[in-house]
């Protein structure tokens, strides 16, 4: 436990109907809590992409990636510390239109460099009239959580959505599944 | 085929044949009516078993394959037919025997609806099969099936389901084709060996003073049987088996020295612990084989071989893992293994072995007391078989008894539910068993408990004329449960002194030639007697209430520490 951290787990497999269910069963067998899941296309037709984020230690997720490895229908498993990868999230902020201030906005923006989403079909920042803004944030996770804590500091924050990691690999999808497909 | 329409269910059992399924373990239900009309239809294409329970048909089918080494076949209607195969197919999959199922479905539109007799068997079935796949529509079928068969009978083998819905059950196909699966690109079912990591073992095992092979069902899923016997003699090893390993080296072969584990012999135990270097094929490092891992096997450096790449470092991280069939690696090693003198080696397992036949053996195989013990039964069976016959086990007392008397001499003539420990396994896959080879002699030994957690299959021997011989070794307890109130709870005897039935009034019902041994003098006639009966026999053998099976490493302890006795 005491050496548990954030490890990412990856596993492409054939975009099969049961294989997300067998991936998940893989963590409740252990009661392993799952901070983010998230599928995806790969670059590859018909092969999704993985991409789970739990708190283990080493030896465990040596272990879960064996045992996703044995699943029919992944083609291929791997485990990574989040450091050293170019593992990103995206977040989308509702924030409290009214009392957002510009000159709070340009700080907050300086900050946390972000983009405010256009709402109601390309309407301004001023024209959306639903008392709420859209910001988008991409960043690493740690960026994600600062302008989170900034915003529900100053009050701002009304409902937060985040993609959970998404991992950009150093391989190609051809070269990590070499000999596979 | 041509053109001529033929049903899905039509395809599914012409799939099954395709496959060389010639029989079928089952039992009937509502939606799967379709399937059980083509069976009727086409009944000289495929023998139908009626058991009188799903979980019957499961075990039979269970037992079928690890007899003969061929996929078992089993179906059931949906709901609760397919429910009652679960402990079977967990069992499957822990013992990585290969079985397919087929449960039926409701219909395709009616899948969530909590339609009559639906259950969502694919979620349920999911982490312990191999491998599970819905068929919604009849040309789905046999791709289901040949993949089907494909993985449950490749790499480790283990269970699949398939699960067809009534319409594709019923929908109508312009003729059939069938193809078989010969791999998926999401599978491995044959992994190269490196052969680097097979010179770096050899040279190991050459280098060693005290090497020690354990073997597991590896061997005899894996075919190995031979191989293994020459590694082993070649570089004068000893050899030691797993419950799941045992009868794929003969008992009496010299470099033999036993089973290891729980209630393994004495001998393999202390040698795990002395070994400098282990070779394990095709075996798991199963808690029952280990006891406190962190003690076990500490001056062995570990070579361990599995077609399962995600056994190797699952439980112990060995130095050398090699990935691939047993079969092949042990005939690579095989090359170049050098023998060297190994007398003391061998002279440990003697010694061990000696202290074990004074303190346990000779106890149970020659007792002082009124009562006749379980070991006496096994091992008057073993003599009076000569090591040939099939020995079936169910769960308990008994199982380690007859893993520990029975001798063998073919390999697959042990089946037993290893991993998941199965009470009522052994009757119906002893029925799977002798249907799959009917001229092997199987005996089967129960006790009271588990006999009576699927005796209905009697039904099915009276039916189909199974000539199974039934030993029930009754002690009118849960014998195991009640071994470790005895030992460890202070015998506190909750819940396992056993009522029972007259069995031989059973025996008699059921139309089965019967005898019920009380006194020791009366055992070697009826077991004469059970073994020259044409067909079915049950023998019935009173035994004391209180044995406990010995030796014994208590759950969680080291291998050093043995127990002879109670009082140790």
């Amino acid at each position: 436990m005491e050496n548990n951290r954030e490890y990412i787990i990856s596993a492409f497999t054939e975009n099969h109907p049961g294989i997300l269910f067998r991936v998940a069963s893989v963590f409740l067998r252990r009661k392993i809590n799952i901070e983010s899941f998230k599928v995806s296309d790969s670059p590859v037709r018909g092969i999704s992409l993985f991409t789970i984020v739990v708190e283990i230690d080493e030896s465990m997720a040596r272990v879960l990636v064996q045992q996703i490895n044995r699943i029919v229908g992944v083609l291929k498993s791997n485990y990574y510390t989040a450091e050293g990868r170019l593992s990103q999230e995206v977040a989308l902020f509702k924030v409290r239109k009214a009392i957002l201030r510009g000159d709070t906005f340009e700080q907050i923006s300086r900050k946390h460099p972000l983009r405010l989403l256009q709402m109601n079909g390309g309407a301004s920042r001023t024209g959306n009239n639903d008392g709420y803004l859209v910001l988008r944030k991409s960043g690493y996770k740690e960026e994600i959580d600062a302008l989170r804590d900034e915003l529900k500091e100053r009050g701002l924050l009304m409902e937060l959505s985040r993609s959970g990691s998404i991992i950009l690999h150093r391989e190609t999808v051809e070269e990590t599944m070499d000999g596979i497909l | 085929m041509g053109e001529k329409k033929i049903s899905g269910a039509e395809a599914l059992l012409f799939s099954l044949n395709a496959e060389g399924v010639d029989t079928l373990f089952g039992y009937p239900g509502g939606t799967i009516i379709p399937l059980y009309d083509a069976l009727y239809v086409h009944a000289d294409k495929m023998r139908h078993i009626l058991t009188r329970h799903e979980q019957g048909a499961i075990h039979a089918a269970q037992g079928f394959a690890r007899a003969s080494g061929r996929t078992g076949v089993c179906i059931a209607t949906s709901g609760p037919g397919a429910t009652n195969l679960l402990t079977g197919i967990a069992d499957a999959m822990i013992d990585s025997t290969p079985v397919v199922c087929i449960t039926a479905q409701v219909p395709v539109n009616a899948l969530g609806t909590d339609f009559f007799q639906e259950a969502d068997i694919i979620s349920m079935t999911s982490p312990v099969t191999k491998w599970n796949y819905q068929v919604t529509t009849a040309a789905e079928i046999a791709p289901a099936i040949a993949r089907a068969f494909f993985l449950a009978g490749t790499g480790r083998p283990g269970p699949v389901v398939i699960d067809v819905t009534k319409n594709a059950l019923v929908e109508m196909l312009d003729g059939f084709e069938y193809e078989k699966c010969k791999e998926l690109r999401c599978y491995n079912d044959h992994p190269v060996v490196d052969t680097d990591a097979l010179e770096r073992a050899v040279e190991l095992l050459n280098g060693a003073e005290r090497p020690l092979i354990i073997f597991g069902q590896g061997i005899k899923l894996s075919g190995a049987e031979k191989q293994l016997r020459e590694l082993s003699e070649r570089g004068n090893i000893p050899m030691a088996s797993t419950v799941l390993g045992l009868s794929a080296v003969p008992s009496d072969h010299p470099n033999f020295v036993g089973m290891v584990g729980m209630h393994g012999n004495v001998a393999p135990n202390r040698m795990t612990q002395q070994a400098d270097v282990i070779l394990a094929v095709g075996m798991r490092f199963s808690d029952r084989v280990t006891g406190k891992i962190g003690e076990y096997a500490r001056q062995a450096r570990l070579i361990h071989v599995d077609i399962d790449a995600s056994e190797l470092g699952r439980i112990i991280t060995p130095e050398i893992a090699i990935l691939g069939d047993a079969a092949e690696a042990l005939a690579a090693m095989k090359r170049t293994i050098e023998a060297r003198d190994r007398a003391a080696w061998f002279a440990t397992a003697a010694e061990q072995h000696a202290i074990e036949y004074r303190e346990v053996i000779s106890k149970d195989l020659k007792p002082t007391k009124e009562r006749v013990t379980m070991g006496e039964v096994i091992d008057g069976v073993a003599r009076a078989t000569g090591g040939d016959a099939i020995v079936v086990t169910d769960v308990g007392q008994h199982q380690m008894e007859a893993a520990r008397y029975s001798r063998f001499a073919r390999t697959r003539s042990l089946i037993t539910s290893g991993g998941l420990g199965t009470m009522g396994y052994g009757l119906p896959a002893a029925i799977g068993a002798k249907i799959a080879l009917p001229n092997r002699q199987v005996v089967l030994f129960c006790g009271d408990g588990g006999l009576q957690m699927t005796i209905q299959e009697l039904g099915t021997i009276l039916e189909w004329k199974v000539g199974v011989k039934i030993v029930l070794l009754n002690n009118s307890f849960l014998g195991m449960v009640r071994q470790w109130q005895q030992l460890f709870f202070e015998r506190r005897y909750s819940s396992t002194p056993m009522t029972n039935p007259d069995f031989q009034k059973i025996a008699d019902a059921y139309e089965m030639p019967h005898r019920r041994v009380e006194r020791r003098e009366d055992l070697a006639p009826a077991i004469e007697e059970m073994l020259s009966t044409p067909g079915a026999y049950f023998l019935e053998v009173k035994v004391d209430e209180e044995d406990c099976v010995f030796p014994m490493i208590p759950g969680g302890a080291a291998l050093n520490d043995i127990m002879f006795n109670e009082s140790l």
